[in-house]
């Protein structure tokens, strides 16, 4: 296994010894394998998207019309309508931290990363892959615990209903019972897990590059990537102090938050958001990533402004950490504070306008083909610039004092998330799946899959900019009939996109049921990153003679 | 690989996951920093309408001017700590920079000694590092005996550099808010001891 | 397979669901949301609960103002802001219907017929060679310095917007104090007698009896004077709640253990509902805010059938929130400080 090929050229890797693959219960569950650990990423994100997505479900049920419809019945007979209504904030909150920490994360860093990060740089897997194993596990008791924690006592009724947010004093003497307490030792389990795998990242990106990859020769998706475990290695320990501090305020009697000792409340919100920010980059970074492959492979021409692109990911990534106050506007700060924030959110705009406009520059005098990836790509390019310039209305602390907490807000976040990065998983999806699996999906249902989603979420979103301008407050189980009709339309939005995530499952099992076998390379001369010099699935062990890059 | 290049590769990795370990360490460390940091920032800034503690000595030094501004009294009582606590008046005209004293009114109206503790702001928030306590009750715990009334003296005065601040030139009302909390260590006071 | 299909087929019906429920005749009303707010008012503190109760003030003193239609309040199928009643609310809504509205289309526009041209003119059938260009130094300085611009344009307006909501109260503005409680509202005159009005969501009957819409009308309103800026300070009795005036561009967060401000000024009569506007636990999303906006002399008839002392007058009786000496001290002293307070009137 340790023979090196003088030449530096890749040796066959679809010798027997390199296709070895251990039995299956070493395979999945003690993998140290960077590529199975990946595949396992992705099956639990879209199981958790599963739960994630039938939790906004029933949102949208009870909230296509006035009056409390389905929550009574949930809840459970014999149940007070106060119980009925924690259900809702348990409802949200669970829906915010399962599509945060359980889908968005776990599927673009632990999934496409783990596939693809070794496998762009030419390495032969992460540089620690069993603390890589130990990531992945420690989600698997984080989202027990999450759920766990919507059958336990949480105040008015079961389940931690504090909003993804946490806020302290209603998530310390506002909430009575375990449930916050398991929400946020899931929050640390998935925060380590996070941390555990940015160190790997970062040692596996810094030193385990194909001999001639310099940094600035680094596939984009790897600078993604990068910066992302940067953010999340200086972010998450912040949220995990924060909730340790909720926690001993909770049970051990300290005063971190509560005025009644001398703490603030306020305080919780600084260092939340101060992780809360940069962590909305680390949810769109390694989409931004993905698409500029997309863009390059199917434009058939290298990526527009390199370097602008890259650097820009690392400006977006440093200014995100100090932009943070601009979630608490309404807290009660003074002129000078929301002015500073005002402007500073604002400047973030411009490395995200680079971006857009070197994606548009890089398909400029190429030669377009629209496959499934492609076209995923392009709506997520356009959907990113609607929640971005809605995010430049927000940013503005004088306008946001009406819109701060209302719906526009709901939409701009699923906007630039459930548009933005899960368009762009859904954009990596397809385009790597064949690499994957070995096997290809149905275009015809992959571009169905597209057109019906991309109708479906923007039905669903785009009115809750006008219910946020009527002024509709988030995290409302119930409304003044004045709201009706655009809830309404925003549910029959959430069955559309259904049908479009339903397909989607049909596209996987076809392929796994008929689809053709993948050839190595079967998007052609567009696809120019090490992965595609490979077999489609690649070999169990890949690299073991390190490629040279010119 | 050979031996060399492995062993060469997993002693970086080592440096750099260390490396990058530390940075997780330290921001872990900034989190729980960030506590007193921030106490020690609003202290100094005034942030958040935090105000100024000085000595007698001090406020001896200041100037008073011949601008007038009203300062008002709030207060609020938590549910938890069983009395009434009130200004006693409610609104006080003070010249910039003369010291003057505002009296709050406590009352225990429970059958037990109960213990309680204040926290406080100031409005407008860019007043606070203008508003200096020369003496207060703020954060000092407070025994009240059943049916005991206090009376609470707060001495202060406002910093005349208020009003070259161009952010609070023009503030004509500061208003200085107390909540009064039932004290966690003094839930269960022994009466016996307490009248020592 | 075929269970996995048949388990797909059960879920895409469970989602199908709300349209189903949409095509039924419209539900009654859930039982527990009137329920809600008739516990919280049994839980209210009892003193300015009875003091006020919901038609229980002198009629030849004050008679709640009937809202108008679209005013205060969303509109089914609106589009824009609610119509703004305070000047930076006007400033605010122009600001983004004539600013940030119109630049933020554009560049979607813009986005989008590039998107557009690429996709025909770029198209493999339409340009079969690629060209390889990657580098342009000119057009990314462009892309970098019109943005930046951009920005610039939509900043000058906005700080100017945030100057302008940060002026403080002048002295003898009148002072309401605003306690957020889970779930209702608490409104005090510190300078009329300090009395309290507490303010709970009105059942949906009561709510349609009075011709107001149900979840945004309350037994008990806010009122204030109309054209005076009004010194509100909001705080927070148990978790952090926030109280919001959509028609007049106010929002404020009701911090447990510190007092915020902030000055609060409509210019026309009238009635105008918000709602709160930070999750606070069950019944976060019922309790709502209506405030009632008066000429001063209906104010003062307003204060005086709730037992409060217009300010420059002697009291007309004693506080009823009140009822111990403390209070009776107060009162006298906040008289005595209304002096001032005259005189400004006096000039208005």
């Amino acid at each position: 296994m340790t023979t090196i090929a003088a030449d530096g050229q890749i040796v066959d890797d679809h010798a027997h010894d390199a296709d070895h693959k251990p039995a299956f219960f070493q395979r999945w569950f003690m993998s140290t394998n960077h590529k199975d650990i990946g595949t396992l990423y992705l099956i639990f994100a879209i199981i958790a998207g599963i739960i994630g997505g039938a939790i906004s479900g029933m949102m949208r049920m009870e909230l296509a019309e006035p009056g409390i419809q389905y929550l009574t019945g949930w809840v459970g007979a014999g149940a007070s309508m106060d119980e009925a209504l924690h259900l809702w904030n348990v409802l949200i909150t669970a829906h915010g931290l399962i599509m945060v920490f359980f889908m968005v994360m776990p599927a673009m860093i632990g999934g496409f990363g783990n596939w693809f990060v070794p496998l762009m740089i030419g390495a032969p897997d992460m540089a620690f892959p069993r603390m890589n194993n130990v990531s992945f596990w420690l989600l698997i008791p984080a989202f027990l615990l999450l759920l766990g924690s919507a059958f336990v006592p949480g105040g008015t009724g079961d389940g931690a209903g504090t909003g993804w947010t946490v806020y302290a004093p209603l998530s310390t003497s506002g909430s009575v019972g375990p449930a916050v307490d398991m929400a946020i030792l899931s929050l640390h389990l998935a925060g380590a897990s996070s941390i555990l795998g940015a160190v790997n990242f970062i040692t596996t990106i810094l030193n385990m590059r194909a001999p001639g990859m310099t940094l600035h020769k680094m596939p984009l998706f790897v600078w993604s990537v990068l910066v992302t475990a940067f953010l999340l290695l200086l972010a998450l320990p912040v949220l995990a102090a924060a909730i340790t501090m909720l926690l001993t305020d909770r049970n051990f009697g300290t005063t971190f938050f509560d005025a009644a000792g001398g703490g603030d409340p306020v305080l919780y919100q600084h260092l939340f958001w101060f992780f809360g920010h940069p962590e909305v980059y680390i949810m769109i970074l390694p989409g931004f990533g993905m698409v500029s492959h997309i863009i390059s492979t199917f434009s058939r021409k290298p990526i527009f402004g390199y370097l602008g692109m890259a650097y820009a990911m690392v400006a977006i990534g440093v200014v995100g950490f100090v932009v943070w106050a601009h979630h608490m506007f309404t807290t009660g700060m003074s002129v000078n504070v929301k002015m500073y924030f005002t402007a500073a959110t604002m400047v973030i705009a411009v490395p995200t306008g680079i971006k857009i406009f070197s994606w548009i520059a890089t398909m400029w005098g190429g030669s377009m083909t629209f496959k499934t990836p492609m076209v995923w790509a392009l709506g997520f390019i356009f959907m990113f610039t609607v929640g971005g310039v809605t995010g430049v209305v927000l940013a503005n602390g004088g306008i946001d004092d009406n819109l701060h907490d209302t719906y526009y807000v709901v939409a701009h976040f699923h906007y630039v998330l459930s548009l933005g990065a899960v368009f762009s998983i859904f954009a990596g999806f397809y385009y790597w799946f064949p690499k994957m699996s070995g096997r290809h999906y149905s275009e015809l249902l992959g571009q169905l899959h597209f057109w019906i989603f991309f109708i479906g979420v923007n039905v669903l979103f785009f009115p809750m900019h006008f219910l946020g301008n009527q002024s509709m407050p988030r995290r409302y189980p119930d409304y003044p009939e004045q709201f009706a009709y655009w809830n309404e339309i925003a549910s029959i939005g959430y069955a559309i996109m259904a049908v479009g995530v339903l397909i989607f499952f049909v596209n996987i099992a076809w392929a796994f049921i008929a689809g053709r076998k993948a050839e190595d390379n079967y998007w052609g001369e567009g696809a120019t990153t090490l992965e595609w010099t490979l077999s489609s699935p690649p070999p169990f062990h890949q690299f073991e003679t390190l490629p040279q890059i010119k | 690989m050979s031996h060399a290049q492995t062993r060469d590769l997993s002693s970086k990795n080592l440096r750099s996951a260390v490396m990058a370990g530390a940075m997780g360490l330290a921001m872990l460390g900034m989190g729980y920093a960030a506590v007193p940091l921030y106490e020690i920032f609003c202290r100094v800034t005034g942030y958040g309408g935090t105000t100024q503690r000085v000595d007698a000595a001090q406020a001896a030094t200041v100037q008073t001017t011949a601008r007038v501004m009203s300062v008002r009294f709030d207060s609020n009582v938590n549910s938890a700590l069983p009395w009434a606590f009130k200004p006693e008046q409610a609104v006080d005209r003070v010249s910039v920079g003369a010291r003057d004293m505002a009296i709050y009114i406590a009352t225990n109206k429970s059958e037990q000694p109960v213990v309680g503790t204040a926290t406080f702001n100031v409005t407008p928030v860019q007043a606070g590092k203008y508003f200096h306590k020369v003496q207060c009750f703020c954060f000092t715990e407070q025994l009240l005996k059943p049916g005991q009334t206090m009376r609470m003296p707060v001495l202060y005065y406002v910093d005349p550099a208020i009003l070259e601040d161009p952010e609070t030139r023009d503030i004509e009302e500061i208003t200085l808010s107390y909540t009064f909390y039932r004290s966690k260590n003094g839930i269960a006071v022994d009466p016996a001891k307490s009248e020592s | 397979m075929t269970h996995y299909v048949k388990a797909w087929i059960l879920a895409l019906g469970l989602i199908l669901t709300p349209a189903t429920a949409m095509a039924q005749d419209a539900l009654p009303a859930a039982p527990g949301a009137e329920a809600a707010p008739a516990e919280a008012t049994a839980d209210a503190e009892a003193p300015a609960a009875e003091a006020a109760p919901a038609s229980g003030l002198d009629p030849e003193l004050y008679t709640p103002m009937k809202p108008t239609e679209g005013v205060g309040m969303p509109v089914d199928g609106g589009l824009d802001f609610q119509p703004q009643v305070s000047e930076t609310g006007k400033q605010a809504k122009w600001i983004n219907n004539a600013i940030l509205l119109p630049i933020m289309t554009v560049i979607c526009l813009f986005v989008l017929a590039l998107l557009l041209i690429v996709i025909v003119r770029f198209r493999r059938g339409a340009n079969p060679e690629p060209s390889k260009t990657t580098h342009n130094t000119f057009i990314e300085i462009v892309w970098t310095v019109i943005p930046v611009l951009i920005l610039l344009v939509i900043a000058v307006p906005s700080i100017s917007l945030l100057a302008k909501q940060f002026e403080p109260a002048p002295e003898d503005a009148l002072t309401v104090k605003v306690t957020g409680y889970q779930w209702y509202w608490g409104y005090s005159y510190p300078d009329n007698g300090d009395f309290e009005i507490i303010s709970n969501m009105l059942p949906e009957d009561e709510a349609n009896a009075r011709g107001e819409p149900f979840q945004l009308a309350v037994d008990n309103r806010m009122v204030i004077p109309v054209g005076k800026p009004v010194k509100m300070l909001i705080t927070g009795a148990d978790v952090i709640h926030s109280f919001a005036i959509p028609a007049a561009w106010f929002k404020l967060d009701a911090v447990p253990g510190r007092i915020n401000e902030k000055v609060l000024q409509i210019d026309e009569v009238g009635v105008y509902y918000g709602q709160c506007s930070e999750l606070c636990g069950a019944r976060h999303g019922f309790m709502p805010i209506t405030v009632e906006v008066l000429p001063e002399d209906k104010f003062n008839d307003w204060v005086r059938a709730n037992g409060g002392t217009v300010k420059g007058e002697e009291a007309v009786e004693e506080g009823e929130a009140e009822a111990d000496a403390d209070a009776e001290t107060a009162a006298d002293e906040t008289t005595t400080e209304g002096a001032p307070a005259e005189a400004a009137a006096a000039v208005n």
